[in-house]
């Protein structure tokens, strides 16, 4: 079988498994399969968070298994594996030059200034990296593209054929934004063929400097060749096969090798190092400037202080989180956590945690909230930012009984907003959803006078923030929807030690605790 | 543009040397190798519950020095003039001799959490910090550090208190806490068990002196030497008052000074423990000193501020849990006029 | 480059036909790898940790009680919603083992407290089983009278009639076969007469025997039996072999430790086991044959002399029996139909009669009254309650 057509049934595969993961990452249907894979196999993830938490959580050490070929024959990933070079591929050849001039095509295919780019930028994010913050999520191809299907693609398609993805509709924030940079870059194919691959893509720089010692590269035998640049034609890389051929630019796509009338290319062990450019051509002015604009990521993200004390109320993290600082290190933003969480409670932020924390997960109640006995969220992140904890764990039963319960936050009462509190109407929806047991809210007993002078007994409510876990079933089924009159904020939430709100954790009670303190 | 195929290996018709293969193949070998390695020694296979770790923190030594049978771990003294009290209560000890040593390197930890002035008596008396001091100096210290971590501003209480005169004039090290002053403390305390701590003075000290005032607190009756370690800790401390009385008793446990002096030139005797009015502080003309803390707030308690020892609740917590006798009678103990 | 001879524009497209062995090679290593990568992907669909996961369909309950209108809010002014009462998750303790473990801990898990509004018995200890291969898919459920509907719909009627209590039921997964379960369902009676009298009108009459319990059978999917007062259905989901040998260990389970009580049926140990054809045993709580007086009543269908005849037994108070015997060769002497007195045997009263064209044999011995009816046959009839009055039928 031609190698490029094994090619193309590489690609269909891997492209159908990227849909099926997406697809299947649902509660109903996940079981055990590995959906956050091809997160776990990408090697700049794996390298990006060593470099930040100076471990290789879990999963991400079989990244090796695409490091190895990569440093074998070059930057086959590109063009056999990602699912997003695979679609850019695919929209390429569906709207590009098809029908083209053969001219055309060759011209659009030599390799330009523009594409060292991708360079500039993985060395802003390396950059960043080694300072303490993690930002490959942005342009990732695999976290973009993971990313892209749950917040914009997937309730698309749900709202134009309701039910088919989802139970309910999921909505998410700020999707508009994720979703026509999906468009612009895929549409951007027109222009430039592989344009993201090309011109942007930082997991093609760093395979690409990979490459640089490949032992296998497409080489170009001079005797037979006439010099016709047909092997431009659909050349995915502009590698620039027609002349020294770029290795860190090469997608090994096998084009040239079908193209050739001359048979002239081939795909060879270590052949002569002088037809070949072995390493990307970086300018040295631009590379400066991206590990300014790395350093700046971090220092002037980390010192609007949201990641200290000066901290959102709002920004609730996943249970299992780590804490904050680490959470930044760790997320790559591939929102695999709220493709998974089935009560669409998590939501990808905007600017709530900061800069740095664009596009992580943190809960709104408003939609949902966090269901006590789910714990896919850290099931499927690949990184560890949300750790992979049991069940029991997350609920503090059983062998965990005595470090007892992970806390998200802490509920507070608005008693303005709360109906039998201020609105003389009885409720206490809060007291019959709160799932922990014994309840987290409970309520006093109080006959009141109402306005028109008949007597009402109600039941007004409390939290008590020993108990208190967070999840926020309270808020998301308070009557009160604008604003709840129960809201969960942040404080209390036991991976953070300075966020905590009782000292010893909860384990007695504070209220408890006010009336035994003597004077 | 036609290259030129004589590439001067007729012989390998478009292959390399061999010293070329060597050293290409043998450098992808060896990232191939290195990579991996690197994988595996950073792998971490198992997932950790944020927040609920087994958690490590330095553990203080003790500063204590050996128990003598002769002289008394317990002085009082009492006069008018604070440097003559404080060299009179020290010499019934036996003298600064008894516990400092050529060479060492000591840490005074005064109580400056407010900034107040000295007359208020919310903080330690600059006079008496500075008899102390010249006594720590004339027994030979290497090094005399003077170390807290107050409640409101560092530089402003250290200047309004007079304490950072104390050390001008003394010419000791004065440790402003700073960030990078805190470390992790582990410690089996009822409450302390892992708690960010002032360490910076701490890394090379060899001997450890707790100045006090004794005054009124509004939460946990008053503070005298066992409270005074509270300054030594960092973080949100607010917390603690959920359970004062406990994590007080936990400072008995967390640190065992070489010795610790009880001023009660000027008490505080009420609306503490920032104090306020001049009315509110009462001379008593005394001071105690002594090896054990517990035993010496006992003394303050009850003879300085003159209140019933039952109600204070972290001298009994302390003295139940073996970290001190709160009899301090029992031990052997000198009064002395100075 | 500028190349030195420009090519003819739009010429036909080249087709490379050698292809080398390596490259034959290559292709066929990677179709390879491809396949391998399938595989394993499916293998792990199949194996998960349930520490981690387990199909929790409640955790989709948030959502789908809003699609549905469920929703527990309260929109009105002051109404408590009792209908959120059934559908609330419940907070029980979870089990974990991984799958890697054999057998499995049950938890000693609390029972579901707190200030859940009261009402039917919709709460209970949870369902556990100490079986391997298996972990439970989900929490227990509860259902009382009020709300039975929810589970079994049209179905909850007739389990209301025979004074239905509470309703446990959960679902357990089967290790190695993922996406297998086996549904297990206790549905608890008052008495055991009440229990079997369910049981008995739902009984598949093509059931095969089970050896552990001795009201109940097997079907193809699954087992259903009688024990004590609950009337027990292990479902399973699918006829892999796995599944089944869980629903078997599950029913064995069930049987062992619910417990056995067999008060109120001894009127069914008096029905003669000779001819008697399993699949009919019923039990009727009261109008059996259209007769008021005719009140928890055994009957069956017996194979007597090629003929098949039904047959009933009533036990209760002698002066009751002795009534209703009156009453109904009364009744039957009514409308059209012959009632006719025939000698005692064996201390019994008996009569026959013939009413539209059926004929029926009626006796009465102290606190038992039974006999054949709906038969075509008189006459094995009356032979048939005779030898039975003789003991001569067991």
């Amino acid at each position: 079988m031609k190698i490029r057509n094994t090619r193309r049934v590489a690609q269909v595969f891997f492209f159908a498994l990227f849909l099926f993961f997406v697809v299947v990452t649902d509660l109903r249907y996940l079981k055990g399969y590995p959906v956050s894979l091809f997160l776990e196999l990408d090697p700049l993830v794996a390298t990006a968070t060593a470099i930040t938490t100076h471990t290789v959580y879990m999963g991400l050490i079989t990244a090796v298994l695409l490091i190895i070929p990569t440093l074998l024959f070059g930057r086959i990933f590109c063009n056999w594996i990602c699912p997003y070079g695979i679609l850019h591929h695919f929209i390429g050849w569906l709207m590009g030059k098809r029908r083209a001039e053969e001219r055309e095509r060759i011209e659009s295919n030599r390799y330009r200034k523009l594409y060292s780019l991708k360079y500039v930028i993985l060395i802003a994010m390396v950059v960043a990296a080694i300072c303490g913050s993690l930002q490959i999520g942005w342009l990732d191809p695999i976290c973009l593209f993971h990313r892209s299907m749950t917040v914009a693609i997937l309730p698309m398609i749900n709202l134009i054929f309701p039910s088919s993805i989802y139970v309910k509709q999921y909505f998410h924030a700020g999707a508009w934004v994720i979703g026509f940079l999906l468009f612009f870059l895929v549409g951007m194919n027109v222009l430039i063929p592989r344009f993201f691959c090309r011109v942007l893509c930082p997991l093609g720089a760093f395979l690409g400097t990979l490459s640089t010692f490949a032992l296998w590269r497409i080489d170009r035998d001079p005797n037979k060749c006439v010099d016709c640049d047909l092997c431009l034609k659909n050349c995915e890389g502009a590698a620039d096969p027609q002349t020294q051929l770029r290795k860190s630019e090469c997608f090994v796509c096998f084009n040239c090798v079908e193209d050739c009338p001359e048979d002239a290319i081939s795909f060879k062990f270590l052949p002569q190092m002088r037809r070949e450019i072995s390493a990307p051509m970086i300018p040295a002015r631009r590379a400066l400037l991206g590990s300014l604009i790395g350093v700046g990521f971090f220092a002037f993200g980390r010192s609007t202080g949201a990641a200290d004390r000066n901290y959102n109320k709002k920004a609730i993290r996943p249970p299992g989180s780590v804490e904050e600082k680490d959470f930044l290190d760790r997320c790559i933003k591939c929102d695999q956590c709220i493709r998974a969480c089935p009560t669409n409670v998590l939501q990808p932020a905007l600017l709530e945690t900061g800069l740095e924390g664009i596009w992580t997960p943190i809960l709104n109640m408003k939609l949902g909230a966090c269901e006590l006995n789910c714990t896919l969220c850290g099931q499927v992140c690949p990184t560890g930012a949300i750790q992979r904890i049991t069940i029991e764990e997350k609920t503090g039963t059983g062998k965990f009984a005595d470090q007892g319960p992970i806390k998200l936050g802490t509920a507070f009462y608005d008693y303005g907003r709360c109906l039998p509190w201020a609105m003389e109407t009885p409720c206490v929806v809060c007291e019959e959803v709160c799932p922990v047991s014994p309840k987290a809210i409970y309520s006093r007993e109080v006959t009141i006078t109402k306005r028109d002078g008949t007597p009402i007994t109600l039941r007004r409510p409390y939290v008590d923030p020993a108990l208190c876990i967070g999840c926020g079933i309270c808020e998301h089924e308070c009557p009160v929807t604008d604003e709840a009159a129960i809201r969960v904020t942040a404080v209390g939430e036991t991976r953070s030690p300075d966020r905590r709100l009782l000292m010893d954790g909860g384990v007695t009670s504070a209220v408890r605790d006010l009336e035994k303190r003597q004077r | 543009m036609k290259t030129n195929s004589n590439d001067g290996d007729q012989t390998r018709p478009g292959g390399i040397s061999r010293r070329e293969f060597l050293i290409r193949a043998g450098a992808t070998t060896a990232l191939i190798a290195g990579a991996s390695a690197a994988a595996y020694k950073l792998w971490q296979p198992k997932h950790f519950v944020p927040g609920f770790g087994v958690q490590t923190g330095l553990q203080l030594p003790s500063y204590a020095t050996a128990v003598s049978k002769v002289l008394p771990s317990l002085a009082i003294a009492h006069g008018s003039d604070h440097e003559k009290v404080i060299r009179a209560v020290i010499g019934a000890l036996g003298g600064m001799g008894r516990f400092i040593q050529h060479g060492d390197v000591v840490v005074l930890k005064p109580n400056v959490a407010f900034d107040r002035p000295p007359a208020l008596a919310a903080t330690t008396h600059p006079e008496t910090l500075a008899a102390v001091a010249k006594l720590v100096l004339e027994a030979g210290a290497s090094k005399v550090y003077v170390a807290d971590n107050p409640i409101n501003s560092p530089t402003g209480c250290f200047l309004k208190s007079g304490l950072r005169q104390v050390a001008i004039d003394l010419n000791l090290d004065l440790m402003y806490p700073e960030a990078s002053s805190f470390s992790p403390l582990q410690m089996d305390g009822e409450i302390l068990k892992h708690w960010t701590f002032f360490h910076e003075p701490f890394k090379k000290a060899t001997k450890v002196i707790g100045v006090a005032p004794c005054k009124d607190h509004n939460l946990c009756h008053a503070s005298m030497t066992m409270k005074n370690w509270y300054g030594l800790l960092g973080g949100r401390r607010n917390q603690f008052h959920q359970h004062i009385h406990s994590i007080v008793s936990d400072f008995a446990l967390m640190m065992k000074p070489t010795l610790v002096v009880l001023d009660g030139m000027n008490v505080l005797m009420k609306n503490g423990p920032t104090g306020g009015r001049l009315s509110d502080v009462k001379p008593m003309g005394t001071v105690v000193a002594g090896t054990d803390m517990v035993a010496v707030d006992s003394y303050g308690y009850t003879h300085l501020m003159e209140r019933d020892l039952d109600e204070l609740t972290y001298i009994q917590k302390a003295h139940d849990r073996g970290l001190g006798n709160k009899n301090w009678k029992d031990s052997l103990y000198k009064e002395v006029q100075a | 480059m500028p190349s030195a001879t420009p090519p003819p524009k739009n010429r036909r497209q080249f087709v490379r036909t050698k292809v080398t062995l390596v490259e034959r090679v290559a292709s066929v290593v990677c179709l390879v790898l491809l396949a391998a990568i399938g595989g394993y992907v499916l293998w792990k669909g199949k194996h998960f940790d349930p520490a981690l996961y387990s199909v929790r369909t409640e955790s989709l309950q948030t959502t789908t009680n809003e699609v549905k209108g469920e929703d527990g809010t309260v929109r009105g002014a002051d109404a408590r919603p009792e209908s959120r009462v059934a559908t609330a998750p419940k907070p029980e303790a979870v089990v974990a083992a991984s799958a890697a473990e054999a057998a499995q801990t049950p938890d000693a898990s609390a029972p579901a407290e707190g200030s859940a509004p009261s009402g039917p018995p919709i709460k209970g200890d949870p369902l556990e089983v100490n079986l391997p291969g298996t972990t439970p898919m989900s929490d227990t459920e509860f259902y009382g009278p009020n709300n039975l509907f929810e589970k079994i719909d049209g179905r909850a009627p007739a389990y209301l009639t025979f004074n239905f209590q509470q309703l446990r039921c959960r679902s357990f997964s089967v290790t190695g076969a993922a996406g297998s379960y086996v549904d297990v369902y206790e549905y608890r009676f008052d008495t055991p007469i009440n229990a079997f009298g369910m049981f008995a009108i739902e009984r598949d009459t093509n059931g095969k025997k089970i050896d552990f319990a001795p009201d109940g059978y097997s079907g193809e999917l699954g087992y259903y039996f009688r024990q004590g007062v609950v009337y027990v259905q292990i479902i399973a989901s699918d006829q892999n072999a796995k599944t089944m040998a869980l629903a078997q260990a599950l029913a064995r389970d069930r049987a062992k430790n619910l417990k056995a009580d067999d008060s109120g049926l001894d009127g069914r140990r008096q029905l003669p086991s000779t001819g008697l054809d399993p699949a009919t045993v019923q039990f009727v709580q009261e109008n059996a044959q259209g007769q008021d007086f005719l009140k928890n009543v055994f009957q069956a269908v017996y194979d007597y002399k090629g003929k098949k005849l039904p047959f009933f037994i009533m036990v209760t108070k002698p002066e009751d029996a002795a009534a209703a015997f009156k009453s109904f060769q009364e009744f039957c002497g009514k409308f059209g139909g012959t009632a006719k007195s025939l000698p005692d045997v064996n201390g019994a009263k008996i009569f026959s009669a013939e009413n539209f064209g059926t004929y029926k044999v009626v006796f009465q011995r102290n606190g038992q009254i039974g006999g054949v009816f709906d038969a075509d046959d008189i006459d094995k009839g009356r032979q048939f309650v005779e030898e039975y009055l003789r003991g001569e039928l067991q």
